[in-house]
């Protein structure tokens, strides 16, 4: 009684929110995905703000145990209850999750799992919070796109929408755990969705504000990295030249140690809780001497935009080494967490470093101070990870506050970025997903290949001829058909069997003599190459590409299906391409 | 006006499935009642044209077959009608003299038809042997009504530079108002010259009654 109380009033929202959508929305839904990216923006903000005051939290309470020699197993122990918990609980694949959003967005129009909205939070908050070493952001990231997603479906909306929405998300999860509402913006775009249209950009700049406004109003420190002003010449610009050089250099190394040591743990023959245990104690031996590669590390940043780390330039260089190392350890081999803050900590290190070591060659030329290097070394690692020189740019502009570093960021970005595609074309977060042939960009063709699928466009309207036909016969059905092409099944139990190619028997067909002496199976051509319906477009593309056909049978378990021919591919091709590439 | 799911599919020439597709992802504006899809007109209008898609509405389209609408062998030389003994010395006398008498063709044309069965005559001959000859104009004749299928015996056979050098006795004209007729017209009468007891039934004279029965068998 009580449920069926509940149940009418549901029923009636949702048939006013139908009638409301039809009515209001059908044409134009821009205000309904605005008011849906502010509500997506705020609870991803929420999100964000949740995990970073938590982190904050545990820190707070593990700060006094950290000195005791024991406190180097706490990495581990947080790695093996993340992975635990990943694997057992909430069955979700390690790691930061990004990829995995990006295919969703491109494959599935943003479809996640309502799970994933809180399931990487818990996750990163065990494994950052007991030292690892990754950054919060990543699991924001998936978990602000799960909402939006998630927000989208009970809306009822349609793919682009929801795609719309997944983005408002990431962009309102940026935004509130940086405090950076237009790296949030540009990430999304950038990274996650891979366009920039109109109808995406405004919801999702909106969301970015209310995630923004959400973390500011909760947190009320306004930037990340304080410090005061630098001066930036013309020197410090040519300088750029090779600090991007150097952060390129690195980014490559990260992204290939990282990658090399996931794909080692893999191949270990232990299970995943002690694989995760094995990277934290790992992360816990490096933190001994170097205390810098635990967690997130905003603390060490902080102290190198200020200038006021105190390593030499050999200590600062094996600190970088050791801080990607603690990574991989942490990320590669079950922990959780994103690679942003490590990103940022490798930067500022490398740019550190950068620094000793042209004051120490050039100690006569007035550079700016160590800790505008530190930020320049920032926006280098992250646009050359990411290969994403706008969200390189704008984030390290809005968490320093530093404006007045434009100019010489937008050379390490762009420099940086350039450098690393020359050496790894594909970037951290699309070479898993190019590796799985999983990485279709809108508007590309693999896109348009997997978004097409062979239900649509098979021909099943198709004259077949039984395998004993005589000759005579087939002619006759020739005349009624516009066929080029005709499968030959078996009688009786009309198994495939063969396919007869009118331009191949040209030459029977205008011979009255052969009417009467052949039977079709003595014709037809049984090495032919077929289809299945569970191929995808692109293998049955090169299928006929194999034996020059240009129209292929699909067969299921011996049983003809339909034809699948190029004509029809190009038409349906062309309109998709029209479709996915039009402006709107 | 709304239309359906199968309709749009139809104007735009995918299949339902890719519509279904393009609605779930959001690319073409439908309105959904409790399981369907609808489309309103002017929607769909909009949208193919700001998409660069092409509708093409029911009839806008070349609907009719290749074939084009069918006429019976039978019915044309209902139409056309027999004639008997008729006069001339050659090839050309009996041409002329066939289509004189002939009454289903307009006299004031009848000049322009012999001019054009000459002209066809003269690329190549249609005395197709055994005695017979398809005379027929090579573009179809425009001014007639309906097609029709003419056959003159003739007095005495004439020499008509046929295939097989015979002297040809019987003229089986053939006229059509269009080109998608006249093909259908040729095959089917050729079909019935094949069959050996047609044509000795031809050779005796029958009645037109009579021969258009036995076309109708053998059209059957």
């Amino acid at each position: 009684m009580k449920l069926q109380r509940f149940l009418i009033p549901m029923a009636f929202v949702k048939t006013s929110y139908i009638f409301l959508y039809n009515r209001l929305f059908r044409h134009d839904d821009r205000l309904l995905m605005i008011a849906a990216g502010v509500v997506t923006g705020i609870c991803s903000g929420l999100a964000a703000v949740a995990l970073r005051l938590s982190l904050e939290w545990i820190i707070e309470c593990l700060h006094p145990v950290r000195h005791y020699t024991w406190a180097i197993v706490l990495p581990g122990i947080g790695a093996v209850l993340s992975s635990l918990y990943l694997n057992k609980i909430v069955k979700e694949a390690p790691g930061h999750g990004v990829p995995e959003v990006i295919y969703a967005v491109s494959r599935y129009g943003g479809l996640l799992r309502f799970r994933s909205s809180f399931s990487r939070l818990i996750s990163s908050f065990l494994t950052i919070g007991s030292g690892g070493s990754a950054g919060p952001e990543a699991p924001v990231v998936m978990s602000g796109s799960a909402i939006g997603s998630n927000i989208a479906k009970v809306l009822g909306l349609n793919d682009r929408q929801r795609v719309t929405l997944v983005g408002c998300g990431t962009s309102g999860a940026i935004a509130a755990i940086f405090n950076a509402p237009i790296a949030g913006l540009i990430f999304a775009a950038e990274v996650i969705l891979g366009e920039w249209k109109f109808v995406n950009i405004i919801p999702i700049a909106i969301a970015a504000v209310a995630g923004a406004e959400v973390s500011q109003a909760i947190i009320p420190e306004q930037v990340l990295f304080n410090h005061e002003p630098f001066r930036l010449g013309i020197i410090d610009s040519s300088a750029c030249l090779g600090l991007a050089l150097g952060t390129a250099l690195v980014s490559v190394l990260f992204t290939k140690i990282m990658r090399q040591s996931g794909r080692f743990a893999k191949g270990t023959k232990v299970p995943v809780w002690c694989r995760a245990a094995i990277g934290g104690s790992v992360v816990g031996l490096i933190s001994m001497k170097f205390p810098v590669v635990l967690g997130e590390g905003y603390s060490y940043i902080q102290s190198m935009i200020s200038g006021t780390f105190s390593m030499g330039l050999i200590l600062t260089g094996i600190a970088v080494i050791a801080k990607v190392v603690a990574t991989s350890a942490t990320l590669g081999w079950g922990g959780s967490g994103g690679i942003f803050a490590p990103c940022l900590l490798i930067g500022s290190l490398t740019g550190t470093m950068f620094h000793q070591l042209i004051v120490s060659l050039f100690p006569e030329t007035g550079f700016a101070g160590s800790g505008a290097y530190a930020l320049l070394g920032m926006t280098g690692l992250i646009s050359g990870v990411m290969q994403a020189p706008l969200t390189g740019i704008f984030l390290i502009v809005e968490i320093t506050g530093g404006y007045e570093t434009i100019l010489p960021l937008i050379l390490v970005s762009s420099l940086s970025s350039t450098i690393t595609h020359y050496i790894e074309p594909a970037s951290f977060y699309f070479k898993e997903l190019i590796d799985r042939g999983q990485f279709l960009r809108p508007g590309t063709d693999a896109r348009i290949l997997a978004d097409l699928n062979l239900g649509e466009l098979l021909e099943t309207k198709v004259h077949t001829a039984p395998e004993n036909m005589l000759f005579r016969d087939f002619i006759e059905l020739i005349k009624i058909s516009e066929q080029n092409y005709f499968p030959i099944l078996e009688e009786d139990t009309n198994r495939f069997r063969g396919i007869i190619k009118i331009s191949a028997i040209r030459r029977y067909v205008l011979d009255p003599g052969m009417y009467d002496m052949v039977f079709i199976n003595q014709i037809m051509d049984t090495r032919i190459l077929a289809a299945s319906m569970t191929d995808d477009l692109q293998e049955v593309l090169n299928l006929m590409d194999a034996d020059a056909m240009d129209t292929i049978p699909v067969v299921e378990e011996d049983r003809f299906i339909g034809m699948i021919s190029k004509t029809k591919i190009l038409d349906l091709y062309r309109r998709e391409l029209m479709m996915q590439t039009s402006p709107h | 006006m709304t239309i359906s799911i199968t309709e749009l599919s139809s104007y735009i020439g995918v299949t339902p499935a890719t519509i279904e597709r393009w609605v779930r992802q959001g690319r073409i504006p439908a309105s959904r009642s409790k399981d369907n899809f609808r489309f309103r007109i002017q929607d769909v209008e909009k949208w193919a044209s700001r998409q660069n898609i092409q509708l093409n509405y029911p009839g806008s389209r070349r609907t009719e077959p290749v074939d084009g609408p069918s006429v019976k062998l039978s019915a044309a030389v209902k139409s056309g009608g027999i004639y008997y003994n008729v006069q001339g010395e050659d090839k050309n006398g009996v041409l002329e003299a066939g289509l004189e008498i002939m009454e289903n063709i307009p006299a004031d044309f009848k000049q322009d038809v012999l001019e054009r069965i000459l002209e066809r005559e003269k690329a190549l001959s249609t005395g197709i042997g055994n005695g017979i000859a398809i005379p027929h104009p090579r573009d179809p004749l425009g001014y007639l009504a309906y097609p029709m299928v003419t056959i003159c015996f003739l007095n005495t056979p004439v020499d008509f530079h046929a295939l097989d050098h015979q002297p040809v006795s019987m003229l089986i004209f053939l006229f059509s108002t269009s080109l998608s007729l006249h093909l259908p017209l040729l095959s089917s009468l050729s079909r019935c010259l094949k069959n050996h007891r047609f044509t000795e039934f031809l050779k005796t004279g029958p009645s037109l009654e009579n021969l258009v029965k036995e076309i109708e068998i053998l059209e059957a």
